[in-house]
């Protein structure tokens, strides 16, 4: 009983030890690997400083107009179009933009329906500027590539869009 | 062991314990207290989170099988978002997971915006030189670099002709410093209690590819 016993506890503690071995191999291996990434495929350079100086874009005394609608997750696909305009709603306490980018451009509506001055960011920097009417209406060029946001001056408010890409 | 790591390099306390914490427990414990500094309009606080976390979202990138201008969009997207958020994100200890999740919802709109679905294995990606000189490069450039690259140049290959899952876990996993295993599923939407067992099986495959070819 007792040798059947030994027998069992050394091949147990002899498991234990292959897994122990084998958790060593891919511990070292998956550290192998992270080196090559860090050599092969790094995050680019111009991406860090990119990412450094987004702290820009923190402003606490905007409120952020979430995405609440995108075509593209929530439209239904239009048949025999290739590329449909891609329709964006953006929701903040009191506020609605509904903005609809293409190849031609952006065309925005704000609700309720009102006058504002707009900024179409592209980055902590670049920016162009658009103007709603008073029915709050605004068409611009299509935001350049990439992620882009729209800060709104209402009244005494400023609202931003969720950045995202177009 | 004959391992491509040079001779005395040791395993990372990382992976000491329970897998769970790991990360977690290593390199993440200020995120919570930096996150608050940075919305507290503290610059520098912000640049350490950018080098702490932006690893994590890059490899969350690179692991859908973007496009380079794809990846770049993805990372700068979530980064944006990011400082949008600064201060309202409920939970900034958990900032990893968030970001890494905001990655992910980003790369899959942009392969389903675009299906531009172009495989990781692009052989321009062994070749590309990084832009700057990483410690590990500068390795490289010392008199033993020829062999070294080469191994390295060997298991990387391995690792890009491992099945697309395999590949994409492991992306996710060897970003820089470790990412706890949250991290590592909001990355992929996979659940946390099956990431230990895949990265084991995904490693072992490797390991038994660069057997194959003689490099243990």
């Amino acid at each position: 009983m007792s040798d059947l016993n030994d027998e069992y506890d050394e091949r147990e503690a002899y498991d234990a030890r292959d897994e122990r071995d084998g958790e060593l191999h891919d511990g070292l291996l998956e550290e192998e690997l992270r080196q090559a990434a860090a050599i092969l495929d790094p995050v680019p350079a111009e991406l860090r400083r990119v990412a450094v100086d987004a702290f820009a874009l923190h402003d606490l005394d905007a409120r952020v107009a979430e995405l609440t609608f995108d075509s593209l997750l929530d439209g239904i696909p239009v048949r025999g179009v290739a590329d449909p305009p891609r329709m964006l709603t953006f929701s903040t306490d009191g506020l609605t933009v509904d903005v609809e980018v293409s190849a031609d451009g952006l065309i925005g509506q704000l609700l309720p329906p009102g006058p504002a001055g707009i900024e179409v960011l592209s980055g902590p920097r670049a920016h162009a500027r658009l103007t709603a009417d008073d029915m709050g209406r605004f068409t611009g060029d299509a935001p350049p590539a990439g992620p882009f946001a729209l800060r709104l001056r209402t009244g005494g408010e400023v609202v931003v869009t969720e950045w995202l890409r177009a | 062991m004959n391992g491509l790591l040079p001779v005395g390099t040791t395993c990372s306390t990382a992976y000491d314990g329970t897998s769970y914490t790991r990360g977690g427990t290593v390199d993440r414990a200020d995120v919570g207290a930096l996150v608050q500094s940075a919305a507290d309009g503290d610059a520098a606080a912000w640049k350490s989170l950018v080098d702490g976390l932006g690893p994590l979202v890059w490899s969350v990138a690179r692991s859908h099988g973007l496009s380079d201008a794809d990846a770049h969009e993805v990372y700068q997207t979530a980064w944006f978002r990011f400082a949008q958020h600064l201060g309202r994100i409920r939970e900034p200890e958990k900032t990893g997971s968030w970001l890494a999740s905001t990655a992910r919802n980003e790369c899959l709109k942009l392969l389903k915006a675009s299906k531009r679905w172009t495989p990781t294995d692009d052989p321009q990606l062994l070749d590309r030189p990084s832009e700057d000189r990483t410690p590990e490069e500068s390795v490289l450039d010392s008199e033993e670099a020829a062999a070294q690259t080469e191994r390295v140049r060997l298991l990387w290959q391995e690792f890009e002709e491992l099945g697309e899952r395999c590949r994409q876990l492991l992306r996710v996993l060897i970003s820089s410093p470790p990412p706890s295993y949250q991290e590592v599923s909001a990355a992929l939407g996979i659940a946390v209690g099956s990431i230990g067992p895949m990265r084991q099986r995904c490693l072992r495959r490797l390991r038994t590819r660069l057997e194959a070819r003689g490099t243990k």
